[in-house]
């Protein structure tokens, strides 16, 4: 009696754990900021989550008011999506006289591009939101 | 024209473009400095204060933009907007559907011109009249503690609160909000340092003393970014090395209760008692 062989082919349940989509998430959005760093008029930007704080910034002697200009863009943003139960908040773009603040939530990240008055700002939000 | 009737045109602008945009669900203008001038029909007025509330935080930092001219959120069901007119913020709520370029041609004509008429008709400021006795809010709301705190999170300088103040309590007796300074977190060490004491500028120190003469700040409270806080013992940095940098010398102890390590911004606040 012949017994059949049994199969050594397997196949294995790929995956990837949960820690390196994170990270790959966060390295294609610093990838994509750094692309935005190069566009006309773009200044710096802020990129932050629960663990790493990312700021690249031109004039470094900003970096405490656009952290914090960022943190409350961000925090006012969502206290009014929730006042007009307008949903999930997708960007908010404070203009200044002089600056204008694109901030958004990506993931569990939230990232702030400072750029000149007269920078193209949607160019920047179409480019954050392939992400 | 008082400011009652400079109100109620500016209440019935708002009223107007709401039938002209069916599309802005809600309407209202504020000062920079917390006053509330005119809501539509369909806003509570304590919404009204909390989204000011939300805005301050950014006001605050305005200055490092050249100061605000527009804010704009972009949701999921909709947008918020708020745009300056005349040291005035006209903020508006429309669904997703709204034609924004409709919206913003409405309201950056009809707004601008009623202002200008009112100011022709009488030219008397508008400002500060609606903090009068004779002009308190029909229902005047409290603020939330932890909105007390946003509103003033990041601030070196004193304000006054929005609130209009019982008429009851003597001015005298009423102290200053205590002023919220940062610090980056720097370590310090050694076997006398007690683990409960933090160490900020003297020159800080001194400031708070000049703000609240008659009281003895002993205690601060320190906030972090990520959303913790402690209480803690004050005293000043000693030795030149560490002066006049914006730091806080902060135990291990400290460090690890609040998650923070040496070189994180933190916010520090004077407990008053």
């Amino acid at each position: 009696m012949v017994k059949k062989k049994k199969s050594l082919q397997e196949i294995e349940a790929v995956t990837e754990p949960i820690a390196i989509e994170e990270a790959t998430a966060v390295n294609s959005l610093k990838a994509s900021l750094e692309a935005i760093k190069e566009y006309d008029g773009v200044i710096g930007y802020i990129l932050r989550n629960t663990t790493s704080a990312s700021i690249d910034l031109k004039d470094p002697t900003k970096i405490i008011d656009y952290a914090i200009l960022s943190s409350s863009a961000l925090d006012a943003g969502k206290v009014l999506s929730e006042l007009f139960d307008l949903g999930d908040a997708s960007n908010i773009v404070v203009n200044g006289k002089s600056i204008k603040m694109v901030s958004l939530i990506v993931g569990e990240t939230k990232v702030s591009v400072f750029m000149d008055r007269s920078a193209d700002s949607e160019k920047v939000l179409r480019r954050l939101h392939e992400i | 024209m008082d400011t009652e009737v400079y109100s109620f045109a500016l209440k019935n602008a708002l009223i107007e473009i709401q039938n002209i945009c069916p599309d802005i669900k809600n309407a209202f203008m504020f000062r920079e400095d917390g006053e509330i001038v005119a809501v539509d029909a369909d806003t509570p007025e304590n919404t009204v204060v909390r989204v000011i509330n939300a805005f301050d935080g950014v006001f605050e930092k305005a200055d490092a933009l050249g100061g605000v001219e527009s804010i704009t959120l972009d949701s999921s069901k909709g947008r918020v907007s708020a745009s300056c007119m005349n040291d005035l913020y006209l903020v508006t709520v429309t669904t997703k559907k709204a034609d924004m370029n409709y919206v913003n041609t409405v309201t950056r004509v009809l707004i601008p011109t009623v202002l200008k008429l009112i100011e022709k008709i009488s030219p008397a400021p508008l400002k500060n009249n609606l903090s009068e006795p004779e002009m308190k809010p029909e229902t005047p709301m409290e603020r939330k503690s932890e909105e007390v705190a946003r509103a003033y999170a990041g601030e070196t300088v004193t304000k006054e609160p929005r609130e209009p103040v019982q008429t009851d309590t003597k001015p005298e007796a009423v102290l200053p909000e205590p002023p919220v300074n940062q610090f980056i977190v720097e370590n310090i060490g050694g076997l006398l340092v007690p683990s409960d004491t933090v160490r900020v500028d003297n020159e800080i120190l001194s400031q708070w003393n000049e703000l609240y003469p008659d009281r003895k700040i002993n205690d601060v409270e320190i906030e972090t970014f990520g959303g913790k806080s402690a209480r803690c013992k004050i005293k000043p940095i000693k030795g030149s090395k560490y002066e006049d940098k914006g730091l806080i010398q902060m135990p291990d102890k400290i460090q690890s209760t609040l998650e923070i390590k040496k070189g994180e911004l933190v916010r520090v606040k004077p407990i008053v008692e």
